[in-house]
């Protein structure tokens, strides 16, 4: 009979889930809009169960990560950090994985990865800058959705710098540049830069190695991505799961959770 | 007494630093608030005062201090400047304001202003150059002037006797408290994280007598342990300060043992004696020119990194897997000397993280997902 593991993702701006079988089959998924706090994680909870025909009782074992872990007391059987879980889902989708980049909802995190395991980790201060809410910030003021930011990025045929990494700062920098009428792709554009560069200070710090793997919701901004391979000299890998990675992370260690403890009994 | 009721009592005190205030007041006491760092407080003990330690607060927001602070300014400096203008240090008799750093520098003045003709402020300038005689001369001068105002405030004069038991008290607090810091390393299942800050925290807000005869008797009990087969993990605290039990407590969270500290507030305070006999004066001038290894002192042998090499060998002999490093925001000092301290953590190998801070947090959910992450890679 197979072994059913779930790893839950609760983040400061989106609730995952992952369902595993066995460790090795990706049984059901879900995602929902909101994070730590609302009613996400719940209803992410009840969809992945939903989706793969389950109930709470078929789970071997259930593991929570991410900034909202210790809201899941009651149901999860553990938790762990989304770091850990991150350098794990990664190295499961990317075996030759050195360097996991993950820019969440609130912060900025590199781990350095050896043989699937996390061995050293940056994470950026308390500010905003370089984080999907700076994008958000960003997109709100040029008036465009934050998931069309990489395709209009992409159309820019101007370099236009955005210098402060400061998101209050960087908001009246756009703003002045939209006042002076230059071109929101252009804008954009530079916006991405800024985004990589100080995402590019962050990993410098722990050193980069091949792979390098971009996870988390920023992972699907292409203008982002690109500018960060620049940045960094290094080909940058994603997958479609990259919002999923840590819900990953979190049900493979569940597997392995469940396996130790049945093997010392 | 129990450990537990030991460990109980020094926290009850910590987190109520003011209801110690009303007492000693209630008492006749004179009270004198002492700033970070390196004040005299054997002087203010010699002259028959209490001295209470002010490292900021964990419980206040600054507000009223903007009027006459940078934004930049630590919370440490500002937070004490809000609690003496927002009323909770009224029944203070007197204020000693060293003026080691350029943050303390320019508040020593901002105290003075604002508490004109309702507190006295006694400004204290170490040398920078403690160590030659003419270091120790402008030390004791300096520290003649603090007892000379501390005179005015008690109405006692300091003599070399009162001053040689002072030093004697404060010796044996400082080797009581050594000695704790050893046993808490030893016998964290029973001294969690939380608890042993409490312990070295009481210490600012005691009669350092009544301070040492409960950590003397809680240290006699911690001896008295069968060794501890501690299964968590073990590290060695860096900073400023870090006394907020809600931060402290992600420690214990993730069985993470603080197996000795570089702490100012903590271990960087009670590491040198005062000499018992002989001139007192020169003596605690003497104390102060023998502090090393302290990102605040100059160090004339700097460019050989010894400070970073002390903190290396203190991880190294304390059996600690990794360093934590509290940095606190704004404060130049602690900035400066990281990357020196980077360079030896990772030439020794010894994994660390820097996790900023500050007085004004209230929501460590942060620094709780690196702390979990750095348990993880240790
Ligand atoms: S925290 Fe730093 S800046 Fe603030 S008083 Fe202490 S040494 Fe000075």
């Amino acid at each position: 009979m197979s072994i059913y593991t779930l790893g839950i993702d609760i983040g400061s701006t989106a609730s995952k889930c992952i369902m595993l079988s066995d460790g090795k089959e990706i049984v059901a998924k879900s995602l929902i809009d909101v994070g730590a706090g609302t009613s996400g994680p719940q209803r992410a909870i009840d969809q992945v169960l939903e989706e793969a025909g389950k109930t709470r009782e078929d789970m071997s074992f259930i593991l929570a990560t991410g900034y909202g872990r210790n809201s899941l007391e009651e149901f999860a059987d553990d938790q762990m950090s989304e770091l850990s879980c991150h350098a794990k889902g990664a190295a499961f989708l990317f075996p030759e994985v050195r360097t996991v980049i993950d820019i969440g909802g609130q912060d900025v995190k590199v781990m350095r990865v050896e043989n699937g395991i996390m061995t050293n980790f940056q994470m950026n201060d308390k500010c905003a800058a370089g984080t999907g809410r700076f994008l958000d910030v960003m997109a709100r003021v040029l008036e465009v959705d934050v998931e069309d930011l990489g395709a209009l990025g992409a159309q820019s045929t101007k370099y236009v710098g955005i210098s402060s990494t400061c998101t209050v700062f960087a908001e009246s920098e756009v703003i002045s540049q939209l006042s002076k009428g230059t071109d929101k792709r252009d804008i954009i554009n530079g916006i991405h830069q800024s985004v990589a560069g100080r995402v590019a200070g962050l990993a410098h710090r722990i050193g980069i190695q091949d792979q390098v793997v971009m996870t988390g919701g920023v992972a699907q901004n292409t203008g982002v991505v690109g500018a960060l391979q620049n940045a960094l000299g290094h080909e940058v890998h994603t997958s479609p799961l990259t919002q999923y990675n840590g819900a990953l992370g979190a049900a493979l260690f569940a597997y392995q959770k469940y396996k130790k403890a049945h093997k010392d009994k | 007494m129990s450990i537990e009721v030991l460990l109980n009592e020094f926290a009850e005190i910590s987190e109520h630093p003011h209801r110690q205030i009303e007492k000693f007041k209630a008492e006749g006491k004179k009270v004198i608030g002492v700033l970070p760092y390196y004040a005299p407080e054997e002087l203010v003990y010699a002259a028959g005062m209490v001295p209470m330690g002010i490292w900021g607060s964990n419980k206040k927001t600054i507000s009223h201090a903007k009027e006459y602070c940078a934004t930049f300014y630590c919370t440490i400096a500002q937070l004490a400047l809000e609690m003496l203008l927002d009323g909770t240090l009224d029944d203070l008799d007197g204020l000693i304001t060293p003026t080691i750093c350029d943050t303390l520098r320019p508040m020593s003045q901002n105290f003075r202003v604002a508490m004109e003709g309702k507190l006295p402020c006694i400004f204290l300038a170490h040398p920078q150059q403690r160590k030659p005689t003419f270091g120790l001369q402008f030390t004791m001068d300096q520290y003649q002037h603090v007892k000379g105002e501390l005179e005015k405030i008690s109405g006692n004069t300091i003599t070399d006797e009162a001053l040689r038991t002072a030093i004697k008290v404060y010796n044996r607090n400082r080797a009581a408290r050594r000695e704790f810091v050893v046993l808490a390393g030893q016998h964290p299942d029973v001294v969690s994280a939380v608890k042993r800050s409490a312990v070295l925290r009481a210490a600012y807000f005691m009669i350092k007598d009544d301070h040492t005869a409960k950590l003397e008797a809680l240290n006699a009990e911690l001896r008295a342990l069968p060794p501890c087969d501690w299964k968590g993990k073990k590290i060695v605290t860096s900073g400023i300060i870090c006394d907020n039990p809600k931060l402290l407590q992600i420690f214990d969270d993730n069985k993470i043992a603080i197996a000795a500290d570089d702490v100012a507030h903590e271990s960087r305070m009670i590491r040198v004696d005062a000499a018992e006999t002989g001139d007192p004066m020169m003596a605690l001038a003497q104390q102060f020119a023998d502090q090393d290894y302290d990102i605040l002192l100059y160090d004339e042998h700097s460019s050989e990194n010894r400070r970073a090499d002390f903190v290396v060998k203190k991880i190294k002999d304390s059996g600690a897997q990794g360093l934590v490093l509290f940095m606190q925001q704004f404060c130049d000092p602690e900035e400066m000397e990281y990357p020196y301290l980077k360079k030896a953590l990772d030439a020794a190998g010894i994994p660390h993280i820097k996790l900023g801070v500050d007085q004004q947090m209230r929501d460590f959910g942060q620094a709780s997902t690196a702390i979990q992450a750095f348990a993880d890679v240790l």
